[in-house]
């Protein structure tokens, strides 16, 4: 579904990703570790297309298509999703608009007919229970004066809204208190399934309760410099990046 | 419905002189009035459309007796100068929507004189090319606990230059005031420029007042998130810049006339 071969990227002339190589294929799920500051948000940004980031070497296939030849909204109507670690705040606009937009577009993208208003409802009330999400806040501008877990639900909602090939949560679980946790993270674990792939973001052992990866990945300092399976988390969780990193200091 | 549907089903006022002795259910429609005077007495209720759609000048005024209230949406189309004085008695209310869709001068002066009066202005002005539109809106609180809202955004693309002057005075006498300014713009341009001049003189010590502006540009996070999520880069603007005028004009109390004045808004902000 996605692979990464040799991904070089840089912000402001500064490189932060020095050859990333990352495979995943569909029904698998991909936890990504590593220190602050190695690159995670990056590599999240950078599939996604932010603009901010440049890319200077290497490739991203995404579903047989090279990405750097994508637009941010072309790689998401492909079925990326990117759930954001801060979810911005977009006064003036509802939850329920922004979604009806954003689900038709896709639609018209893969050749379908736009949802009409009752079809809508309808999943929107199906998919905010997956989350517990507050039904009011779908007609409140989307995330402004959300608390924080309201927001990070918000992103999961939206995935489910979505319903994409591949999703990217850039520590979805960072800022939740233990309910939020839960519920974010069994919401994430509802909706993977053998034909989508989901990659997670994390500093923390916890989530990966919930959402059971099949590979581990550790990040430092712009490349992927070790993989495990699930048991990685809990030693990184004990003993802490160092018996990993010492060799790779500057 | 369109905002000219819409008047067209109305009732319209054609004299310079109206008083309103009873609540009307019915919005009153005004079409590019040279001038108008309106008395609303105590306890009736009035709802009114006023559009300028002619490049004249316009000089309103309402006195509002006791108890009275004012529901009003004036629209300018055209470049229009328009001066409206509100005089408001006891326990009045008086609400304004006022809409700019390019260059036009509009100067209200409300005049808070009998206690518990409230006044709550929403207004927006949007510019493009070389349009400059002017918004000025000074709240006199005569005497002692009255109310004011007013909320001004701005958007300004081209080379177009829109301006806010906003004043809240507290007369001596005006104890526990209950005041709100705020002014917010943005930019769509590097040539564009909106001047703001939010101002409050207060003489009395037992007050709450506040007020803020801000010129900023369009929210680059804004566009990229809702982009991540399938939206194109030109429905990404256009989402942001209706949300940012949007949930004032859809305040104005009737949801027909509201969808229309979004929907002429749209329209104009796809050409700016």
């Amino acid at each position: 579904m996605l692979k990464v071969t040799n991904l070089h990227a840089s912000v402001d002339g500064k490189e932060i990703l020095r050859g990333i190589n990352l495979e995943v294929k569909a029904g698998e799920v991909h936890a990504i570790m590593g220190p602050n500051g190695s690159g995670k948000s990056t590599l999240a940004s950078v599939l996604a297309g932010n603009e901010k980031f440049t890319v200077t070497e290497g490739s991203m296939e995404f579903l047989g298509e090279e990405l750097q030849a994508l637009s941010i909204e072309d790689r998401a109507r492909m079925g990326l999703f990117l759930g954001f670690q801060y979810p911005v705040e977009i006064p003036g606009v509802t939850m329920a608009n922004f979604m009806k937009l954003a689900v038709n577009e896709q639609r018209k993208f893969r050749g379908e007919e736009p949802l009409s208003a009752g079809e809508f409802l309808k999943l929107m009330r199906e998919k905010a229970k997956i989350v517990e999400l507050d039904s009011k806040l779908t007609a409140r501008a989307v995330n402004e004066g959300f608390s924080g877990g309201e927001k990070k639900k918000n992103e999961i909602f939206q995935m489910a809204m979505l319903d994409p090939k591949l999703a990217i949560l850039d520590e979805t679980d960072s800022g939740l208190d233990i309910d939020a946790l839960r519920i974010v993270a069994t919401g994430v674990t509802k909706l993977h399934t053998e034909e989508n792939a989901t990659v997670v973001i994390t500093h923390y052992q916890r989530l990966l309760d919930y959402i059971v990866p099949d590979f581990v990945h550790v990040l430092y300092q712009g490349r992927i410099i070790y993989t495990g399976d699930k048991s990685l988390a809990l030693k990184l969780e004990k003993e802490g990046y160092d018996w990993l990193i010492n060799d790779y200091k500057e | 419905m369109s905002v000219n549907d819409y008047i067209a089903s109305l009732q319209r006022v054609e004299r310079t002189t109206l008083r309103v002795e009873e609540s009307v259910a019915e919005p009153q429609v005004v079409l590019n009035p040279a001038s108008l005077a309106v008395e609303v007495a105590a306890g009736a209720k009035l709802r009114m459309v006023v559009v300028h759609d002619d490049p004249t000048t316009a000089d309103l005024r309402f006195t509002l007796a006791e108890g009275a209230q004012v529901e009003m949406v004036e629209l300018f189309r055209a470049e229009a100068f328009a001066e409206m004085q509100v005089e408001q008695a006891a326990s009045s209310r008086f609400k304004l929507t006022t809409v700019e869709l390019g260059a036009a001068r509009a100067a209200y002066t409300i005049n808070l004189n009998g206690a518990f009066a409230e006044s709550e202005v929403n207004g927006v002005l949007t510019v493009g090319d070389k349009e400059h539109a002017v918004m000025h809106l000074r709240t006199n609180h005569n005497v002692a606990d009255c109310h004011s809202s007013s909320v001004v955004r701005g958007l300004a693309g081209g080379e177009a230059v829109g301006e806010f002057r906003g004043m809240v005075y507290v007369s001596p006498d005006a104890q526990r005031t209950d005041a709100y300014q705020q002014n917010r713009n943005m930019l769509l341009s590097e040539t564009a420029r909106i001047d703001t001049l939010p101002q409050l003189e207060i003489y009395a010590d037992d007050v709450k007042c506040s007020h803020g502006a801000t010129v900023g540009q369009m929210d680059q996070e804004a566009l990229y998130y809702m982009r991540q999520r399938g939206l194109s880069e030109a429905q990404a603007r256009r989402v942001q810049l209706a949300g940012f005028v949007g949930d004032l004009v859809m305040q104005c109390g009737c949801e027909e006339l509201c969808a229309a004045l979004l929907a002429a808004l749209e329209h104009k902000l796809e050409r700016i």
